[in-house]
């Protein structure tokens, strides 16, 4: 086990705990709350193997599913997320994804932002969708999609550079 | 064999992705009861959607049940309307009592002779008698001519024997249907004087002044009319009703007091 796994490790059980004990009970203007654990599935290097990413996004999201009693919604959303990474990389960062050091520091600021915001966007998205699942409330999805994206997109932001930029 | 590892191999990520989705929604399914209306309502349509088609085609297999059912209210339904213009003194559709009206069938059709006739599965012993009158849903097709058993034979409209006592359902205007032979849509009304007023489309209804109909059953609507006779009578060609290409179900009326008519004549 090298360094760099070991540091993923101890930084999912934080970032779990933190989602679990702070997060969970945050309701930023009554409706908002901030899915910190999506940050795992962004921080993921790009050269581990994606298997293990779904079956750690499955884990993951189930947990957070019995904590918050959704019943399977933010597994759902974050196997999604997980398997559609790949896909989302290449289009984010274009050639450098297929490179195993393309680290997330290393790379441009507005591929980093795109590849941010998509993966939070689609969590999000399908997060809203099956928590209505009415086509009456398509708009309000796309409302509470967007704003929970924004929040979420700032507080990991914030997560990924106190993390990296030591 | 190989090849169907390397592949499951090759896309393992997808294939466990399907997997754990699965179990997900499972568990959502069961759990959430919005989720379970939710995806409940789906499999409702599906399954609606799929056995539309089957009844469609069942309904199809049973419409020979559905029709003999139909004709069975149908029957009951103009037993009620014969009660009800008996009782109302008001209404100048029917002044004779039909006490009953029999269903049948037609076995055997014809329109392009000049003396057609239509035979029915009703006969003796379903209690028709001669010169009953017959109609259809859309109006007068007959009146019953020779009778065996089992089957009775119908003098049509389209007969050029036959005569029936017709009025203008408008003015009251007395006048005869008899048909020339020629066109089966068409059949012509006689006897109405130049004196009164027509126009195309009036309705035209038996007289009731006959042994064979009530007052008021349609026969047909005014096509054509030529005033140039020199008799001093409209030739009238009226397009009647029914279409008897496609007759089927046909009703006798049975009248009571045709008897006392007859012995009243007698006398």
């Amino acid at each position: 086990m090298n360094r760099e796994l070991a540091r993923y490790i101890i930084l999912s059980i934080i970032i779990i705990l933190a989602q679990l004990l702070i997060f969970n009970h945050m309701n930023l203007f009554g409706t908002i709350n901030p899915f910190i654990y999506v940050s795992l599935f962004i921080l993921y290097k790009t050269s581990y193997d994606k298997t293990y990413l779904i079956i750690f996004g499955f884990l993951v999201g189930l947990i957070i599913d019995l904590s918050m009693q959704t019943y399977g919604i933010h597994t759902l959303a974050s196997i999604t997320v997980c398997y559609l990474k790949e896909k989302i990389e290449k289009y984010s960062f274009g050639v450098n994804s297929i490179l195993p050091l393309a680290m997330i520091s290393g790379t441009q600021l507005t591929n980093r932002i795109t590849y941010f915001l998509i993966i939070i966007f689609l969590h999000s998205l399908i997060y809203f969708s099956l928590i209505f699942f009415k086509f009456e409330f398509t708009l309000t999805i796309f409302l509470y999609t967007l704003i929970n994206s924004i929040v979420n997109f700032i507080i990991i932001w914030i997560i990924s550079k106190l993390i990296f930029d030591k | 064999m190989q090849s169907i590892i390397n592949s499951i191999i090759k896309n393992r990520n997808l294939i466990i992705y399907l997997l754990l989705s699965f179990i997900s929604f499972n568990y959502l399914y069961n759990n959430s009861s919005i989720h379970y209306s939710g995806i409940g309502k789906i499999g409702t349509f599906i399954s609606g959607s799929t056995s539309i088609i089957y009844s469609n085609i069942n309904s199809y297999f049973n419409l020979k049940e559905e029709n003999s059912k139909l004709i069975e209210e149908n029957l009951e339904l103009k037993k009620i309307e014969s009660q009800l213009i008996g009782i109302s003194n008001k209404s100048n559709i029917s002044e004779s009592k039909i006490d009953k009206t029999i269903n049948a069938k037609v076995i055997l059709n014809s329109i392009n002779k000049n003396k057609n006739i239509i035979v029915i599965n009703k006969g003796e012993f379903d209690g028709i008698t001669s010169e009953m009158g017959v109609i259809s849903s859309k109006g007068v097709v007959g009146i019953i001519k020779n009778i065996t058993d089992n089957y009775s034979s119908i003098v049509s409209l389209l007969n050029t024997d036959l005569r029936i006592n017709a009025i203008l359902k408008n003015s009251s205007t007395i006048g005869s249907i008899s048909w020339d032979g020629l066109d089966p849509r068409i059949v012509q009304l006689n006897d109405i004087p130049l004196s009164s007023s027509i126009k195309v489309g009036d309705t035209i209804v038996t007289g009731g002044m006959s042994f064979y109909f009530p007052k008021g059953i349609p026969i047909g609507k005014i096509e054509d009319y030529n005033n140039t006779s020199l008799e001093g009578y409209y030739t009238i060609d009226v397009s009647i009703f029914n279409d008897f290409s496609s007759l089927s179900n046909l009703y006798i009326l049975e009248r009571t007091d045709n008897e006392e008519i007859k012995f009243l004549l007698n006398e």
